[in-house]
């Protein structure tokens, strides 16, 4: 298992490879840099100049030094991020957070929104080590599709029907994103059915690294409540021990 | 890289205790960690210091709910002073901070007279050189800010911890309120070294949404920082420079060269810099850098002629 224990993140200088609308206010965009590893469910936070915080994005695939990353525009900071164009410079911090425990066990990812980015490049890594896995993603509207799952839903909760899907395909372990409303009601639904979930959380945050305990979340550990980071001790967190307020 | 014209030396008139450092730009308490959690980015060694996360006798959780509320030009935290107690700071980071020779402040913050009073006597034993006491966080239900905004309690504060603690005192003072003068002497007479301000301002984070013929409500209150809080921290440093003899480390909104030339004529000796930490990891390095270069270029040969000629030009 990786070690993300290990302060390996830095500032990075990337190039904007491209940027485009690919759904309904939701644009992909590839950034070329130094940056060498990343792992699924790890996280970029992205300078936006005119902002008192960085923005953190899911890193939806990585390649060849190539971080993909996929956005909903929804305010200044993704407004701005949305003009940028090929060449243009970039800002991050980068690989953040601790991402999923990858085993090699029949694995139902459900991405539920923009929250199949982290999921896609979960598939993709899953794919390069034969780990048998199926992507369930959930849109409100068919224009808000974001293209690579398995099973597509339109409409309804992405949960709709989840416990037979689970049974049918005899799934071992659940990887998700999403809205917390939507990860809350699927852990209820694992935890009762003692299926192992990971699921990635978003939170705001200022420093990205943990000290300025801006992102803190409750967790249930060896039944004492803790205090965790979504930015360095997440996003990625055990779906069992997540506190829902 | 040395930056040699950039050594300051705080010094208190009256005693002569004094604190020396590499540069006069140093990272605010809260947004750099304990010790070298940044040192991915930067060369800690480059820092005037770090004032470490705010530190209380027992460790604490925090508040609870949401924390972050951004505005524009700043930040609106609250994040309750949540931190390992001075226990497991000792144990577990003071060692890191002397392994890896890194200057830090120790900020302290307490619920009552005898924490502060324990914490300045744990200070002492361990040979910290330099204190910060936090009686200014809007963001706790008990002591701190309160013993903060009454000269006389803050009086009586400062002489506990001065009684208790041989190093350099630095207090820092909060702006919400509009005695600062007053707060400031009272720091000053019980033995305060030097005093560092402004800690954030009580500010209301509101956010509405008009979602399925409804008004969606989300509020945050807590303690505004950033750039945005700049103008208040200058009236308060000329406030504070007009009212004592002791040295200023001021902060509030900084982020450029030109922001320490005009906190430099209000009466600042040193700089914290905190929000700016988030975007820029490396901004108290880079701007020692700017400092330095800008005195090279324009011969300033130490950080007493350039504050000089900027009051008097």
């Amino acid at each position: 298992m990786k070690d993300y224990n290990k302060k390996d993140y830095k500032e990075y200088k990337g190039k904007v490879i491209s940027n485009d609308l690919i759904a309904k206010d939701c644009c992909k965009m590839l950034i070329k840099s130094d940056l060498e590893s990343a792992s699924a469910g790890q996280f970029v936070s992205m300078l936006c100049p005119f902002k008192t915080l960085r923005r953190p994005f899911s890193i939806a695939g990585f390649d060849n030094n190539i971080i993909k990353i996929l956005y909903k525009v929804k305010g200044e900071a993704t407004g701005y991020f949305k003009t940028l164009k090929a060449n243009d410079e970039v800002d991050f911090l980068a690989p953040m957070g601790r991402g999923f425990n990858i085993e090699n066990k029949n694995s139902l990812l459900i991405g539920a929104g923009i929250g199949i980015a982290p999921m896609l490049f979960l598939k993709e890594e899953m794919n390069k080590k034969n780990i048998k896995n199926y992507l369930i993603s959930g849109f409100r509207a068919d224009d808000e599709i974001i293209k690579g799952s398995d099973e597509t839903k339109i409409g309804g909760s992405v949960l709709d029907n989840i416990e037979n899907i689970i049974k049918e395909r005899k799934i071992e372990k659940i990887y998700s994103c999403g809205p917390n409303i939507v990860l809350q009601k699927l852990c209820e639904i694992t935890n009762k059915m003692n299926i192992e979930t990971e699921i990635s959380l978003e939170k705001v945050m200022a420093c990205s690294i943990g000290v300025c305990r801006g992102c803190v979340i409750n967790l249930l550990k060896n039944n004492e409540k803790i205090n965790a980071s979504v930015c360095k001790d997440g996003p990625v967190f055990s779906g069992s021990e997540v506190l829902w307020n | 890289m040395e930056l040699k014209r950039l050594k300051t030396i705080l010094r208190n008139p009256k005693t002569n205790n004094s604190l020396t450092l590499k540069s006069p730009i140093i990272a605010a308490s809260g947004t750099y960690g304990y010790c070298d959690e940044y040192e991915n980015f930067i060369d800690l060694n480059c820092f005037g210091a770090i004032s470490t996360k705010g530190i209380t006798l027992e460790k604490r959780a925090g508040n609870a709910g949401e924390r972050l509320f951004e505005v524009k030009g700043g930040l609106i935290n609250r994040i309750g002073l949540e931190n390992i107690g001075i226990e497991s700071f000792l144990r577990e980071k003071l060692p890191i901070l002397k392994e890896k020779n890194i200057d830090f402040l120790l900020n302290i913050a307490g619920s009552t007279p005898d924490d502060y009073e324990k914490l300045a006597q744990k200070a002492n034993e361990n040979n910290i050189k330099a204190l910060e006491v936090n009686v200014s966080c809007p963001n706790v239900n008990k002591g701190c800010l309160e013993f903060g905004l009454n000269p006389d309690s803050l009086y009586e504060i400062t002489l506990k911890i001065r009684k208790n603690y041989k190093g350099f005192l630095i207090v820092k003072l909060s702006p919400n309120t509009s005695i600062i003068k007053s707060l400031a002497i009272a720091a000053q007479e019980a033995g305060a070294d030097c005093i560092s301000a402004i800690n954030t301002i009580r500010a209301l984070g509101v956010k509405i949404e008009y979602i399925n013929d409804k008004f969606v409500k989300k509020t945050t209150q807590g303690g505004l920082s950033g750039s945005c809080v700049k103008p208040v921290a200058l009236y308060m440093i000329k406030q504070i420079k007009e009212a004592v003899k002791i040295p200023i480390i001021a902060m509030g909104g900084i982020s450029t060269l030109n922001d320490l030339f005009e906190f430099f004529f209000c009466g600042a000796d040193a700089f914290q810099v905190g929000t700016s930490n988030f975007t820029n990891p490396t901004i108290c390095y880079d701007l020692a850098v700017k400092l330095n270069d800008f005195m090279v270029k324009n011969n300033f040969e130490d950080l007493e002629k350039l504050k000089g000629a900027i009051k008097n030009d």
